[in-house]
């Protein structure tokens, strides 16, 4: 079976199925069984099946393209499937289509979010159960200070799960970039929603519009980038756009493309990545992450951290080939800045889930990272294990929600023996974020849970970068290590908090239970992916690093020495970052970071050794700067949302006081030049008229007195007038004809 | 000729043309004369009158394919189809001259579909029906006779026409503010019509022989030695002041700022029904008559003015936006959103990308003036949405104060997710019909200017602001805060049949535009590249001022490139830029 027809195919099937599900759950949800509970069984069994599709499409996929030990780093490069399914428009040489463009990264892609996505869905069964009856909501209270009642919304919660999942998988499956601008925009608009499925709340509404709009401001930054390259290339196409970035003739090495000036490229990459900034919640566009975790929990572990918020590094990851150096510095700049920052932010938190938000954003923050300075691999990787310990992690926070009523740590406590499982795989959660393992040691190579490898990865491409550039490059590597032990501090600082010591709410604990088999079910699935993800088959060499390294962008694996603006940058090859010296000495200064961050939460919230409250007075600047979250939010409403208010009230001000008062005014001067020409002609036009015929009247009155019809006056008259006639003759006539 | 030999498809064609335009006329007058006094007997004649129309209009789309059958359009085609030609009053030249192409027909459709839901969406009036009905269908007559005319004479009868029917309809069955407004939106459409009479004329008598004829006119004007080339005032040509004044009067109904202000009083005290109209119709007319008439008779006004055409357009997206942010008043928000839309519009017809810097290439202007098309299309559809649900929810509780909403979502749930998909349709989501006509602008205005693309593209922000603030206020929240909370029952059965093909069309004008763009391309591409062709003449006639600025326009500056001089270059990672070495081995 050719693998070129029957892979695009299958995916276009695991593709629709839930957008299939999503039509018919709108269409019929609420009569779907009482209170729509099957709703749920058709939008799992959709993403069932197409989890099922994806694995099959790998699956034909492997036998094409097997990974080989010998290919080692890029060597063996497997040809891309792009294609097209239909056209949107056209317009002369100008064609925009819905296609496909397949590798192995595109495969990995749909086969971790259908897998994730159906834990989550199973997971919701139980999480969202509450809904199938009547919900009593206390955090919307009605004008009169009672709770709110509502109709229970079960189905209208998997309904937007399965249109975010068909929103998702278009998103990787995309041939071109403006079709994932499109299902960029439908996975924000699904997680607008889904952040608002409380709708009754007003804090659940403000966060869906946050999370929208500044989306929308990296979103803008992302149609500039589309501008310069449609403009420039003529195509979105990301098959057409590589061979022009990267010709063949060139050694696939980046070139600047006719129609596009070396400015130009850069605005591009930089447009892109700004678009990016915004789905993954990168400084300075974080702000609208943590606010999203007003939705419930499986929205915030399936699109706030699995996938979604993966999609700005997917993206990354996928344009990769397109960005220069410049770029690149500037993702890494970005990534650097967010890492450190959110891991701040993330150790003051109380709230669980904010806790788990700032650490989603950090982790993000370490993948740009990675992809900045040019570990493509090292980024790719991190957005998988990622993906399967953060969700473990939510979904477990979950649970703890579900089981105490509340998101705050300091009224938890002591939940270990209530809630068994959940404190397990979330403890393997925790190490494996915090990248626990074995580094190499003499003559054993590295070994650990998913987090291990990736991060390590991480930690080597930052040392190499750091070695090839010694002025600024051990920033990076020093702000990834602090930002790595943290991560391990604040991690478990949550668990601690949590699940160990004595409970500090007796009402809470005493409420507490373990979650149902449908909720634990998926925690303990999600827990082993989150150990094994990153391992190969045991005896092959079939594993996540061999499959993505299928992906590399062809022409990035040599490194760069640096663009044509800042050409003192070099960007190492990735995979110099392996090679033994490098990789062992990132491996034990992460283990040490990691083990350090480990023991001080230990100290402070596991043994208790020490206080947290001393710590909070002897820092107190700096912790009143991380628990404000750096006063972003109090910034950006100073400095731009108060301003655009301000203005639109100018504007609607100008209509009303300017443009209107002159149509208003002019109307009026008219009506008053008409009021005075009314008055001319009354006063006078009117008055002239009305005088001569009034004197012409009178005249006549007087004359009248004339007729009295008394013969001999007349005769009388006739005479004098005679008369009068013959002196004027004699007075006038001479003077006449004297005259002529 | 008889005009009933039915074999002959020149009478069929005149006389199914004829129908569309008259057909709703002659319904009003029927309307009049009829010794009935049933309002709803007069609601419904006017409704099937309506549907009828639309049918007709349908017929007109159907692809022709192989069928001879008389009115299919034939797609593909970019010229006049189906024109009809008579004589009307010969000592003036004027002629009794319609024809559709792939620019009128969308309109016409959407006129004639937009009448039949505002027409069933005017069951909840109950003054004077009669009177209603009347002026009603002869407003349709008006709108379709300004899509299909191609005399210009004609056209600006079909433009008066269609104006005193709106004035009265809102003077007479409009909001407290009725007259204000009434007399407002007449006073400023006449005042731009005014001004396209006087463009009309004097494109009359100095084309010679003297015509009317737009087709005429627009070959006329394409010429190098064209006869409105001559100065006429001020140093300008006949050509300039003809699109200056033209500009004008389609830039009121646009409308664009800054003389938008007649558009919101409008809305506000227009009866439902007729803000559908008017935002999903008459708006459209400004647009089509920028395309139709402005651009392809005055191309080298069009080249020399095409930054204040593309300025205004984007000043419009921006004003407009930030205007409709400020508004407490629901009707008011989604007039003002409609300034904002139509700036789109605008920008997309004037960004005159199509020049010698670019290799005289068409295919971006294309298209940006076949998205600004489709956002006609999809503003049609989007804004007689809002316009509806708007007065859905109006007619309930009688208030529009943004404030005193809230919580509709639970009481209306129906009501509520047709509002979300119609709301997101105007925000611009891909998937629904307003996202594919802003984002080919916006690409298109790129080769024209960065600057206003990037400020154009900036609107996207505030556009999401604005709706989704809307959202929140009226629909979200746990209880609704205004008057009447129980007159707030869920839609009826005819509501609901009214916004469901809305609805409709707005998902599948996203999902597949090329529905749309297979009519409105080829014939958007013949005026572009009638307009690249007029800009690539030798500029030997330099007689007037007009003329001879047009050979220095501002952003012109490089003699044209041929394309051998753009030779597979492929520098090196680190060399110097292509154009560069161009420049310098093109000038000798």
């Amino acid at each position: 079976m050719d693998i070129n027809s029957i892979i695009p195919l299958l995916l276009a099937l695991a593709w629709l199925l839930p957008l299939g599900s999503f039509a018919l759950i709108f269409l019929f949800g609420p009569r779907m069984g009482r209170a729509g509970r099957y709703s749920a069984y058709l939008a799992t069994g959709a993403i069932v099946v197409s989890c099922v599709l994806s694995f099959a499409a790998l699956g034909f996929w492997l036998t094409e393209h097997y990974p080989h030990a010998a290919a080692g780093h890029g060597g063996h490069v497997a040809q891309p499937i792009s294609g097209e399914w239909y056209t949107l428009a056209e317009f002369g040489r100008l064609r925009l289509t819905i296609g496909y463009y397949i590798d192995s990264l595109t495969l990995a892609m749909f086969c971790m979010v259908t897998l994730v996505a159906s834990c989550i869905h199973v997971y919701s069964f139980g999480y969202m159960h509450e809904e199938l009856s009547d919900v009593t909501d206390p955090l919307a209270p009605l004008s009169n200070g009672q709770p709110l009642r509502r109709r229970g919304r079960y189905c209208r919660f998997f309904q937007y799960f399965s249109l975010f999942c068909f929103s998702m998988l278009g998103l990787v499956v995309a041939g071109n970039l403006a079709m994932v601008f499109v299902f960029w925009e439908l996975v924000g608009i699904c997680s607008y929603l889904l952040i608002g499925f409380y709708r009754e709340r007003r804090s659940a509404s403000n966060a869906g519009n946050k999370a929208f709009i500044v989306n929308r401001v990296g979103d803008f930054g992302m149609i500039v980038g589309l501008m310069a390259i449609w403009t420039g290339l003529g195509t979105f196409s990301f098959a057409e756009i590589f061979s022009q970035v990267r010709p063949i003739a060139a050694g696939h090495q980046l070139q600047t493309p006719e129609g596009l000036s070396y400015g130009l490229l850069v605005l591009a990459g930089l447009g892109i990545f700004c678009g990016c900034v915004g789905k993954s919640a990168q400084f300075p566009l974080h702000v609208w992450l943590p606010d999203a975790m007003e939705g419930p929990t499986p929205v915030s572990a399936l699109i706030h951290a699995a996938t979604m918020v993966a999609a700005g590094v997917y993206l990354v990851g996928r344009f990769f080939p397109v960005f220069t150096p410049e770029v690149l510095l500037v993702i890494a700049v970005v990534g650097c800045i967010t890492l450190f920052l959110a891991a701040t932010i993330a150790i003051t938190a109380t709230d669980i889930k904010r806790v788990l938000a700032y650490s989603t954003v950090s982790q993000l923050g370490f993948m740009m990272l990675a992809l900045g300075l040019g570990g493509w691999l090292a980024g790719m990787l991190h957005l998988f294990t990622h993906a399967c310990f953060k969700s473990l992690l939510f979904l477990c926070s979950g649970s703890v929600i579900h089981a105490c009523g509340t998101n705050e740590m300091p009224e938890m406590g002591g939940l270990r023996r209530k809630m068994p499982i959940t404190s397990i795989t979330m403890l393997i959660g925790c190490l494996a974020i915090a990248g626990a393992g074995i580094p190499t040691l003499i003559g054993m190579s590295g070994f650990g849970l998913s987090g291990f490898h990736s991060k390590d990865y991480i930690m080597a491409q930052g040392l190499l970068f750091s070695t090839a550039n010694p002025g600024f490059g051990p920033i990076f590597f020093y702000a990834a290590l602090i930002g790595a032990g943290m991560t391990s501090f604040y991690m478990f600082r949550l668990w601690y908090m949590t699940f160990a010591g004595r409970p500090r709410d007796e009402h809470v604990h005493s409420h507490a239970h373990e979650s149902p088999l449908s909720m634990t079910g998926p925690l303990m699935v999600l827990a082993v992916l989150a150990v094994v993800a990153a391992w190969n088959l045991p005896f092959t060499e079939l594993g996540l690093k061999p499959l993505l390294e299928q992906a590399r962008p062809v022409g990035t694996v040599e490194g760069v020495a640096g663009g044509m603006l800042l050409p003192n940058v070099a960007m190492p090859a990735e995979h110099l970052a392996h090679e033994y010296a490098n990789s062992v000495k990132a491996e034990w200064s992460a283990f040490a970071v990691a083990l350090l961050g480990f023991l001080l939460a230990t100290a402070f919230y596991g043994l208790r050794k020490l206080d947290p409250a001393d710590a909070r007075r002897t820092f107190s600047p700096l912790y009143k700067l991380f628990v404000h979250k750096w006063w972003f939010d109090e910034l950006y409403a100073l400095l731009l949302i108060r301003p655009v208010l301000r203005i639109s009230n100018w504007v609607e001000a100008i209509d009303k006081r300017v443009i209107d008062w002159l149509a208003d005014n002019s109307a009026r001067a008219v009506a008053a030049v008409a009021r005075l020409d009314d008055w001319i002609d009354r006063i006078f036009v009117d008055n002239t008229v009305n005088l001569l015929a009034r004197w012409t009247y009178s005249t006549g009155l007087w004359l009248r007195r004339l007729q009295t019809g008394n013969v001999r006056q007349y005769v009388m008259w006739l005479g004098a007038g005679l008369v009068g006639l013959f002196v004027l003759m004699n007075l006038y006539w001479n003077y006449a004809t004297a005259g002529g | 000729m008889s005009f009933f030999n039915f074999h002959d498809p020149e009478v069929l064609r005149t006389w199914l043309l004829s129908l569309i335009i008259f057909l709703p006329a002659l319904g009003a007058g029927v309307l009049c004369v009829l010794p009935i006094r049933s309002d709803q007997f007069f609601k419904r004649f006017s409704l099937a009158i309506t549907v009828l129309v639309f049918l007709l209009t349908v017929w007109l789309a159907i692809p022709a394919g192989d069928s001879s059958a008389v009115g299919h359009f034939t797609l593909g085609e970019p010229g006049m189809q189906n024109v009809v030609d008579h004589e009307w009053i010969p000592s003036f030249n004027i002629r009794y001259f319609l024809g559709l192409d792939g620019i009128s027909l969308p309109l016409v459709i959407l006129t004639s579909f937009l009448s039949v839901l505002a027409m069933w969406a005017s069951w909840s009036i109950d003054k004077s029906v009669r009177a209603y009905c009347a002026l009603f269908l002869l407003l349709e007559t008006g709108m379709l006779g300004v899509f299909m005319a191609l005399d210009f004479f004609l056209f600006y009868v079909f433009w008066e026409v269609m104006l005193l029917p709106m004035y009265f309809l809102i003077g007479v069955w409009g909001g407290p503010r009725r007259e204000y407004a009434a007399i407002k939106f007449f006073l400023f459409t006449l005042a731009g019509s005014v001004l396209i009479l006087i463009a009309i004329l004097v494109l009359y008598f100095t084309s010679n022989p003297h015509t009317f004829n737009m087709l005429t006119l627009a070959e006329i004007g394409q010429m190098p030695d064209s006869p409105f080339h001559q100065t006429l005032l001020w140093g300008k040509s006949v050509s300039w002041w003809a699109f200056v004044l033209l500009f004008i009067g389609f830039a009121v109904k646009l409308p664009a700022v800054p003389i938008h202000t007649w558009l919101p009083d409008a809305h506000v005290e227009a009866p439902t029904p007729v803000s559908m109209i008017l935002a999903g119709v008459l708006l459209k007319m400004g647009g089509y008559g920028i395309i139709r008439i402005c651009y392809p008779i005055c191309p080298d006004a069009g080249y020399e003015l095409a930054w204040v055409v593309c300025g205004l357009g984007t000043v419009s997206m921006v004003y407009g936006a930030l205007a409709a942010m400020a508004q407490k008043d629901f009707k008011r928000l989604v007039a003002y959103s409609s300034v904002s839309h139509m700036g789109y519009v605008l920008l997309g017809i004037g960004a005159w990308s199509a020049t010698a810097e670019f290799q005289y290439n068409t295919d971006y202007w294309t298209m940006g003036m076949s998205g600004a098309m489709f956002q006609m299309i999809a503003h049609g559809i989007s804004s007689a949405g809002m316009f509806f649900l708007v007065g859905v929810v109006y007619e309930r509780v009688h208030h529009r104060n943004l404030d005193q909403y809230g919580g509709l979502f639970a009481r209306m749930p129906v009501f509520s997710g047709i509002s979300m998909v119609i709301f997101f349709a105007a925000l611009g989501l891909p998937g629904l019909c307003g996202f594919w006509g802003e984002l080919f602008v916006i690409l298109g205005a790129w080769s024209y200017s960065k600057v206003l693309a990037v400020v154009a593209a900036s609107v996207v922000i505030l556009t999401a602001g604005y709706i989704l603030w809307t959202i929140q206020r009226v629909y979200l929240g746990p209880e609704y805060k205004g008057p009447h909370g129980d007159a707030l029952t869920p839609m009826t059965r005819r509501e609901k049949y009214i916004a469901a093909p809305l609805v409709a069309l707005a998902i599948l004008l996203g999902v597949y535009p090329k529905a749309l763009f297979d009519y409105v391309t080829p014939t958007v591409q013949k005026t572009v590249v009638e307009m690249k062709d007029w800009s690539e003449q030798p500029k030997a006639d330099s007689q007037s001022v007009g003329w001879v600025e047009r050979s220095e326009p501002h952003h012109r500056k490089n003699p044209p490139k041929k394309m051998v001089g753009l030779a597979p270059l492929d520098p090196p990672y680190f060399s110097e830029q292509p154009s560069v070495d161009l420049q310098e081995t093109e000038q000798p």
